[in-house]
């Protein structure tokens, strides 16, 4: 830990001041000074503590929101006080009116903008009283400093590309939904898919967890994106002009259509080299269509076409066209978004032999997705834990198999799917079997018959925490089937597009800055599954926009580094800004929206979609139910330096 | 039934309702300002604040589920001072030349000379007398005097031919905007949203008016609580303590909407619904709030008038009219028989009247042409 001036950190549950962030952020620039919602730290006694103290009240009235009185007035005269101090014109007065009115606006404001004021504002006059009052006293004149400002919230901050949740929520209470949308595609390129698959860790870091339950972020998402393809709302309009230099995307998954489309918006042409016929990569081959129908992914994709892109289907980079080429071919740069599209081995017997009737997840989910009856039967074995798994019973039993049964090492808590995917599977009749391992895969003439399993009992902990399986021995047992299905994970296979170059791992994930998300060769960037292995869509879209940022600074001649925005960003992110432990004095006695579903019965017979949209008022009602935590942070982290 | 403590009175609730629904229906009153009533809370102006044991914050009462054995306290000294420093903050933000601005003599002229320059601010300000915030300004005995005075300039619609939306006085309750999207359901005033660095400068959060969707009706003209809204051709004729109000029900069609005539030495200055009263719950259409100049036309007819047969009209009595009509109408019965009379009457009038008519036609006349203006 850093030696600190002042340290009035909020300490959070499970944490106390993450030290180790605080180091992090350091080693990559100068930390001087943060004040924000959750304390004031300095670092550097060159940070004027009533400057720093104008640039917050600043940063709270350029962020009220206007609703509210007390935040939307007293945020105003807050900052009309401190620049009367910091002119050199102060009174004693001021300050005990600016302590009396934080205090004041903290205690009626409607969100926590205004709430969260009092907090820092008498941490830094507490601290700093005698340098306060010989400001007003001698009239000193404050020198301007230049301050990086961040405005998130616990929702944003779990999500990997930080989606303003707060604000659009608030403009669907409000009827704006084009507004909504604006801020929505901010950050977020496919809102009618992560509308409908997302993993929701925003919803996971909700404070009304605390209070009742959390708000249904991922159908209000949804809600717009269903307006928007309704054409309630005016789709994205591309940028008035476009820029000379243009970019190669490697893959029309989530990671490389949010890479062309921020690159869209920055006036930049991309061209989406696309192996497959259609947009959306693992989201359109390993999503079924009834949690994904295949015209949101088509929509989703034209829109990304809107801003400047172009998307050609079947080719191959690596096989049909080499990086090289792409290269004479003019593209100033590149960007590898190819995902982790092979499956994982189970190390068990007989899984390399060819058999008829055995089949990857992700094939099985592919073919299935084009509209093929990838397999025939009855009886049906799949293995694996995570949400591919649930896809593909779920799948079979809509191709026709009456005995689907997913198999699985460990137990359901420790099983990584989605909850509601697995309350879903086990509705529409698929048999769960816990704590059994594959063993051997039984066939004859060729084709599948059975597979022999072995049971297991839960151990020690291992690496990630979850109780490590052991088998059971002497337990083998034979499980009778017409087909088999793996779903235990996915591979990368980034050398494919890079044959010759260095840069990719022995998991043949491709090496990236994790910041800047450029490779060891400058003009060549990439992000999502496949550098990070099998990841969420969320955070492929995240390294889609993030690497776009950079590429645009590359292509401008500019330096790819993180710079002190960054650097704030990532401070906060590690620091936290969610309280799992907080308590609250009363219920708040409201309840979570559930989105409308099909009968199981019905949802069977076919891959129409399962989960329907919200209406207007339903979604106004749910929106109403954000508490807008927001969290202000402004920090001194440039070397000291006068404001512009 | 469950039960909350207010001012340490134990109060009945149903489940659902607020702490300021509960408290009303115990007669407790909690000041509101921005809460219109049969629209959803927006919990805005902060002023229904009550202080519930166990929270660290004060807590707007019109949005506060109450809840089992809830301690509320609504007019402690805390949620006093805490109203009262909203309402000082918010009466400094506008230009509200009345009474309650007790600026300290050294800015007061100017303040005045200023504000009297603007349209529409050569007197006191037009909700004078019936305005929620000086009531309110009032009662908490607030003072303006340590408050910083508002920048930048306020715009003003002069646009509209019967109304004037003077945002200069404007403490964007929001109350306009409910009315107009969940009172009146005309969408014509988009809720003013966003970050204040996302504002344009000139508008703020002022809630302006899409013109292509209001149907004029004035709804957000009764909403507003101040002097911000107000009917163009009352201005300057009469302030709310001048008036007699007058309850009637609306002639203009069926429905039989309940109107306040605001009356002054004889003559209506203005017209407003009757809140509370059926069948409008104080909605009118723009006919109804503003179309009372014919009472007063000199081209009104006032009696009857029988045309002679140089073609000239001479005044008449009721008796005279209606014996000529009757007279002219036998004789046509007798010469052509009932079907050559028709009878149209008024589409807008009441259940009633329509039956008379039809009564008359078919069973004193003899014919079944009967019909009304809608269908013809």
């Amino acid at each position: 830990m850093p030696d600190s001036l002042m340290h009035t950190w909020r300490q959070p549950a499970g944490g106390g001041l993450a030290a180790e962030a605080l180091e992090k952020a350091q080693s990559q620039g100068p930390v001087r000074a943060v004040m924000s919602s959750e304390g004031v730290l300095v670092l550097d006694p060159a940070v004027d503590p009533v400057d720093l103290a104008r640039a917050y009240v600043e940063l709270a009235r350029d962020m009220s929101c206007g609703q509210c009185f007390p935040c939307r007035l007293g945020t105003q005269q807050l900052a009309k006080i401190m620049e009367r101090i910091c002119a050199g014109q102060g009174s004693r007065e001021d300050l005990s009116r600016l302590e009396s009115l934080a205090n004041q606006i903290s205690d009626t404001a409607r969100c926590d903008i205004g709430r969260t004021l009092a907090r820092p504002i008498n941490d830094i006059l507490a601290a700093h009283r005698g340098l306060f009052k010989q400001t007003v006293d001698s009239g000193r004149k404050v020198e301007p400093g230049s301050y990086q400002s961040l405005v998130t919230a616990p929702c944003i901050n779990a999500c990997p590309s930080h989606v303003d949740v707060p604000g659009y929520l608030e403009g669907i209470r409000l009827g704006r939904y084009d507004q909504a949308m604006a801020k929505v595609r901010n950050d977020c390129p496919m809102p009618g898919t992560i509308g409908r698959v997302c993993v929701r860790p925003c919803e996971a870091n909700c404070r009304r967890n605390q209070l009742d339950q959390p708000l249904a972020i991922r159908w209000l998402k949804r809600f717009l994106a269903d307006q928007e393809m309704s054409g309630a709302i005016a789709p994205p309009e591309p940028p008035a002009e476009f820029k000379e230099p243009k970019v190669a995307v490697v893959g029309a998954g989530p990671a490389g259509l949010s890479c062309a489309y921020y690159l869209g918006r920055q006036g930049f042409h991309t061209t989406v080299f696309e192996a497959q016929e259609g947009p959306g990569g693992m989201a359109a081959y390993g999503i079924p269509s009834y949690r994904l129908p295949r015209e949101v992914l088509a929509f989703e994709a034209q829109q990304v076409e809107r801003t400047g892109a172009e998307i050609r289907y079947g080719v191959r980079v690596g096989e049909d066209v080499s990086l090289k080429e792409l290269g004479d071919q003019g593209y100033s740069a590149v960007f590898i978004g190819v995902g982790a599209p092979e499956a994982s081995s189970m190390r068990c017997e007989g899984e390399d032999a060819g058999y008829q009737c055995f089949m990857t997840g992700v094939e099985f989910l592919a073919q299935a997705s084009r509209g093929q009856q990838p397999l025939e039967g009855k009886k049906m074995l799949v293995i694996g834990g995570g949400n591919v798994a649930m896809d593909c019973v779920r799948t079979a039993r809509r191709l026709g198999f009456d005995q689907v049964n997913l198999l699985y090492r460990r137990t359901e808590a420790e099983m990584p799917a989605d909850p509601a995917e697995i309350r879903e599977a086990k509705e529409e009749g698929v048999h769960f079997h816990y704590l059994v391992a594959p063993q051997k895969v039984l066939a004859a003439d060729g084709k599948v018959t059975g597979l022999e399993c072995l049971k297991m009992e839960l151990g020690e902990p291992d690496d990630s925490g979850r109780r490590r399986p052991v088998p059971v021995q002497g337990s083998e047992f034979v499980l009778e089937c017409d087909a088999i299905i793996p779903a235990v994970g996915q591979i990368c296979v980034v050398d494919c597009v890079l044959p010759d170059a260095g840069g990719v791992t022995p998991w043949k994930t491709l090496v990236v800055d994790q910041d800047t998300f450029q490779s060891d060769d400058p003009t060549v960037f990439g992000g999502g599954d496949c550098v990070t292995g099998p990841a969420t869509l969320i955070g492929a879209l995240a390294a889609g926009k993030k690497a776009a940022g950079f590429l645009a600074t590359h292509l401008q001649g500019g330096e790819c580094r993180p710079g002190p925005q960054h650097l704030l960003e990532s401070l906060v992110q590690a620091l936290g800004v969610y309280d799992p432990e907080e308590a609250f004095a009363y219920p708040g006695l409201t309840e979570k929206a559930e989105p409308p579903t099909l009968d199981p019965e019905v949802r069977v017979q076919s891959f129409a979609e399962v989960e329907g949209g919200a209406t207007p008022p339903q979604a106004r009602v749910e929106a109403s139910r954000c508490l807008r935590c927001y969290r202000l942070a402004v920090a001194a982290l440039d070397p000291a330096s006068p404001r512009s | 039934m469950s039960q909350i403590k207010i001012n340490g009175r134990e109060v009945p609730f149903e489940p659902g309702q607020t702490i300021l629904e509960a408290a009303k229906a115990a007669g407790i009153t909690i000041p509101t300002l921005c809460h219109l009533p049969q629209t959803q809370a927006s919990g805005v102006c902060r002023v229904c604040v009550v202080e519930v044991a166990g929270s660290d914050r004060l807590l707007p009462s019109c949005e506060t589920p109450a809840a089992e054995g809830m301690e509320v306290k609504t007019d402690s000294p805390r949620v006093r001072e805490a109203r009262k420093g909203i309402l000082e903050m918010l009466l400094a933000s506008g230009q509200h030349n009345c009474l309650v601005m007790d600026l300290p003599p050294e800015k007061w002229t100017s303040f005045q000379i200023e504000t009297m320059s603007r349209p529409w601010h050569d007197q006191i300000c037009p909700a004078h007398g019936d305005c929620r915030l000086q009531d309110l300004a009032v009662e908490y005995g607030v003072t303006v005097a340590a408050q910083e005075p508002p920048s930048g300039e306020f715009p003003l619609d002069d646009e509209h031919p019967m109304i004037v939306r003077d945002f200069s006085r404007c403490i964007q309750c929001g109350r306009c905007v409910a009315a107009c999207n969940e009172v009146q359901v005309n969408r014509a005033i988009p809720a003013p949203w966003g970050p204040r660095k996302d504002q344009d400068p000139d508008q703020g959060w002022y809630p302006l008016v899409d013109y292509d969707n209001c149907t004029h009706c004035g709804e957000c003209v009764q909403a507003c609580p101040v002097g911000a809204l107000f009917e163009k051709k009352a201005y300057g004729l009469a302030y709310a303590n001048d008036v007699e109000k007058v309850r009637t029900t609306c002639p203009y069609c069926g429905v039989g909407c309940q109107l306040w005539l605001h009356v002054k030495d004889g003559k209506i200055v203005k017209v407003t619904g009757v809140e509370n009263g059926s069948p409008n719950k104080g909605r009118l259409c723009v006919k109804g709030r503003f179309g009372y100049d014919f009472i007063f036309s000199d081209e009104r007819l006032t009696t009857p008038l029988i045309k002679q047969a140089d073609g000239s009209f001479a005044e008449a009595s009721w008796d005279e009219a209606l014996d000529l009509v009757a007279n002219r109408f036998m004789e046509i019965k007798q010469k052509h028989g009932p079907d050559a009379l028709a009878g149209v009457s008024c589409a807008r009038s009441i259940n009633e009247d329509s039956y008379q008519m039809q009564k008359l036609f078919r069973a004193v006349i003899g014919t079944n042409n009967i019909d009304h203006c809608a269908r013809t």
